[in-house]
């Protein structure tokens, strides 16, 4: 069966960190910029290929979310200030790097 | 433009003539969801504001068509309505809507403000994309704009309190059913399938799909089951046996319910009268009755004990 934690707390630790804690009460933390550098949508990772379109070098350290929105039960979307929103994080996902 | 607005544009002259709806139901006491009490969590407004006092939002799916999806999401809320629920139910099937002609359900009114008033048959709360369309008009809808119409029925229809919002999908696992399983935390699937194994092998990848996306599945109807003829009391297996309760083990849930044919489901289908209100002493119907109250007793619906955030939203600083 797959992972099915959700999550129960989520907040902002500091300044670029994200903080997680999950239903099976493990606590996660993800650095923003990085998650921005992971984003898997189609604008970043060719959908066909799997190639990493996206150069993580090109995204500076001082990008920030603007927020953080539940996608359904399985995932979270971030809008980043630079404009990009349309990746997807799976909670799945998040939780095999967090 | 918005679906609603043509189609508020579409109705204008006619407008007039409707009578003022009731008091939206939505000024309802909203009930309370997710925890909103932890410290430094997120826990923002609905994003989708017309479902706030939605209890559970539950998808009837197959993956195939044909298998009775929309029998079944009708009955169902029927029969969940029957044991003092307060249920809605979405016809997600932009392409080929059935739930207005299966009840005869009148158009929607246009209320002040941005939401429409859903239409109601027997008490159950009913929206349909066939009822924005004259009889046999096709939508041609590409899948982005089939999505956007299941995103208006959800956050634009006065849904009010309810205990239960039944989503009748269309077949197939595209836009329609990922636009639902990421709008909104369904709490849970039914699946809905026929006995053969062909019939499976489309149901399985719908199975699929939910597993992905994190929405139990709250169990398995088999429908189309078999057959009592007239003049003796053998069940006839039509379409062969069993296939329902091998998906059910296959994806860890129950199997609620084999329902059997009865030529009166379709009659009743056909002249917009549900067999559960047709027919309500009617095995059929008893077994509608039984898919309801085992639905009820599934843990997922069961208050949340996990302590999930349903929605979430969190603005940074």
């Amino acid at each position: 069966m797959a992972d099915q934690s959700r999550v129960k707390r989520i907040w902002q630790q500091d300044e670029r960190t994200l903080a997680i804690v999950w239903t099976d009460g493990r606590k996660s933390l993800f650095d923003v910029v990085e998650l921005r550098r992971q984003c898997r949508c189609a604008h970043c990772v060719d959908e066909v290929t799997k190639e990493m379109k996206l150069n993580p070098d090109s995204i500076p350290e001082s990008i920030r979310p603007i927020r953080v929105e539940s996608v359904g039960r399985y995932a979270l979307t971030i809008s980043f200030t630079d404009g990009h929103r349309t990746g997807i994080y799976p909670f799945e996902r998040l939780r095999q790097f967090g | 433009m918005s679906f609603f607005k043509r189609v508020q544009e579409a109705l204008g002259a006619k407008k007039a003539e409707l009578t003022p709806s009731e008091p939206a139901a939505r000024a309802a006491e909203p009930t309370p969801r997710a925890p909103q009490s932890s410290p430094g969590a997120a826990a923002g407004p609905q994003k989708t504001g017309a479902l706030e006092a939605v209890r559970h939002i539950i998808a009837v799916g197959s993956g195939k068509g044909g298998v009775g999806k929309s029998t079944v999401s009708l009955n169902l809320a029927l029969a969940l309505q029957q044991m003092g629920k307060k249920v809605g139910l979405v016809d997600a099937d932009v392409h080929g809507p059935s739930q207005q002609h299966m009840t005869n359900a009148e158009r929607p009114r246009f209320q002040e403000g941005d939401l429409l008033e859903p239409s109601t048959y027997q008490g159950l709360k009913l929206i349909s994309v066939a009822m924005f369309s004259s009889t046999g008009q096709a939508q041609l809808m590409r899948g982005p704009m089939a999505a956007q119409v299941l995103r208006q029925f959800l956050t634009q229809v006065a849904w009010g309190e309810l205990d239960y919002l039944i989503i009748d999908l269309p077949p197939g696992t595209g836009d329609i059913q990922l636009t639902l399983a990421q709008m909104v935390p369904l709490s849970g699937a039914v699946l809905v399938t026929t006995p053969q194994e062909i019939s499976l092998i489309d149901v399985r990848k719908a199975m699929n799909m939910f597993q992905t996306l994190n929405v139990p599945i709250l169990g398995v109807v088999e429908n189309m089951s078999y057959f009592i003829c007239d003049s003796c009391d053998k069940q006839h297996h039509i379409f062969k046996a069993g296939g329902g309760a091998r998906l059910a083990q296959e994806c860890g849930a129950q199997l609620l319910a084999e329902i059997p044919i009865d030529p009166r489901v379709a009659e009743g289908g056909d002249a917009g009268r549900p067999v559960l209100m047709g027919h309500p002493s009617s095995q059929v119907a008893q077994t509608y009755l039984q898919i309801a109250d085992r639905l009820l007793a599934q843990a997922a619906l069961q208050q949340r004990t996990d302590g999930a955030l349903g929605y979430f939203l969190l603005e940074w600083k």
